[in-house]
């Protein structure tokens, strides 16, 4: 928690799920969820999930002081 | 199925943005929930497409007003009818388990064809007049209708699906319940203990009103605050937890949305909904996963103490559940159109 982490750019084994426009960015840890099993909507089990928290600032530029949550799965996280 | 809606509707103000509605949500079901299912079952040769020729589909999906009922405003209303059925229907379809049969909902990048073109689904140009798009809104609906029925007859015709279940489904879906979304709200509105079990626990604490869990992975609950204002997005897809609250509106879907409310969520607000959030208070997107589905706990009207439970739920919108309008003040209770279209949770 209060990591700060850089979204990896590709990750050709794991969750392809990672939103483009984050890849690359900076973010902060805000929360664990864990490793979350979600039969319907996929079989196996992905790595742990986390909350990663940006500044629109950082992903889009412009002045917003709004900020993204995004969930990210460990396996698209570098330590920063 | 039988329909008895019991609040009086509220008038129609702009006849293109229910049309449009209308458009993008039978596409969505259409092309993203309904025809892959056809394909996947046919594929694996459950469900082929001489037992859809070979099923007998009620002629009569007819989406016309009745004859008492004239105008553009009942065209529209009986297209708005016809389509909540149609979403009943693939509910009631696609909620039965079939044996040796798992199907997981197909992600948007593949269907738009970003992967391979091969997989990409056409989707239908909504052009013409108003007149010509409720047309052919009436034809295609009842052309999917049909279609549904056909593979609901299939299933039954072919032992896929148990006949007795499907009945008992049927009239639970058509009965009229309280919506989940509204009932949890106003809970955690009145009671704090449960609010806080809500926002540590999510799915585990709607079992104290009697609610389902459901099984679509996390529920994320995020409150709205004088400080903080959230509000939902899945870039990728849809994620929402629709087994728990109910479909979404077709905006949540739409790439116009979901594309714009990222990179300037306070100036989306106001150009889609009007919603001005006062600069000192922080807005929070929240990009979904099917692993976290988020909703939004709004903040309780003013004017609302006297209120009991019952009452107060019914000023919760979908849209304040998103993060993309208040819970509706007493006053305006009326004017809740979208609470009335909120749509049947098949889980």
């Amino acid at each position: 928690m209060g990591d700060q982490v850089r979204i990896k750019q590709e990750n050709p084994v794991g969750n392809p799920r990672t939103p483009k426009h984050i890849r690359g960015k900076k973010g902060v840890i805000v929360a664990l969820h864990g490793v979350i099993p979600n039969p319907q909507d996929h079989r196996g089990l992905y790595s742990p999930l986390y909350t990663v928290l940006f500044d629109v600032k950082e992903i889009f530029g412009g002045s917003s002081h709004d900020k993204l949550r995004v969930d990210v799965h460990e396996e698209w996280l570098e330590a920063e | 199925m039988a329909k008895n809606r019991k609040a009086a509707k509220p008038h129609m103000h702009d006849h293109e943005v229910h049309v449009r509605a209308v458009e993008e949500d039978l596409e969505y079901y259409r092309t993203k929930r309904f025809e892959p299912r056809v394909i996947y079952f046919a594929r694996r040769g459950a469900v082929t497409f001489y037992d859809l020729l070979k099923a007998n589909p009620s002629p009569k999906h007819t989406v016309k007003p009745s004859k008492a009922r004239k105008g553009m405003e009942a065209r529209i209303r009986a297209l708005e009818d016809g389509l909540d059925d149609y979403v009943r229907g693939f509910g009631l379809v696609s909620s039965l388990p079939v044996k040796g049969i798992e199907m997981v909902i197909e992600d948007t990048r593949k269907e738009r064809g970003d992967y391979d073109d091969f997989f990409r689904i056409a989707k239908k140009e909504h052009d013409g007049t108003l007149e010509q798009r409720i047309a052919r809104l009436e034809r295609d609906l009842r052309d999917c209708k049909t279609l549904l029925d056909a593979f609901a007859q299939a299933l039954l015709r072919k032992g896929l699906i148990d006949q007795k279940e499907f009945r008992r489904r049927q009239e639970a879906l058509s009965a009229e319940t309280e919506w989940s979304g509204g009932r949890i709200v106003a809970r955690a509105w009145v009671d704090p203990e449960f609010k806080a079990n809500l926002i540590a626990t999510g799915r585990q604490a709607v079992r104290e009103l009697g609610i389902p869990p459901g099984r679509l992975g996390k529920l994320g609950v995020v409150e709205n605050t004088e400080s903080v204002h959230n509000i939902v997005v899945c870039t990728l897809c849809s994620c929402y937890p629709h087994d728990l609250l109910g479909d979404t509106p077709w905006w949540y879907k739409h790439d116009s949305y979901k594309q714009r409310i990222i990179r300037d969520p306070r100036g989306t607000l106001e150009a889609m909904f009007h919603l001005r959030i006062p600069p000192s208070v922080e807005i929070r997107v929240h990009d979904s996963t099917s692993d976290v589905r988020y909703m939004v706990l709004p903040q309780r009207p003013p004017d609302t103490e006297e209120m009991s439970e019952e009452e107060l739920a019914k000023l919760v919108t979908i849209d304040s559940l998103i993060g993309a309008g208040y819970a509706l003040h007493p006053s305006r209770r009326k004017e809740a159109e979208r609470t009335e279209r909120v749509r049947p949770v098949y889980a």
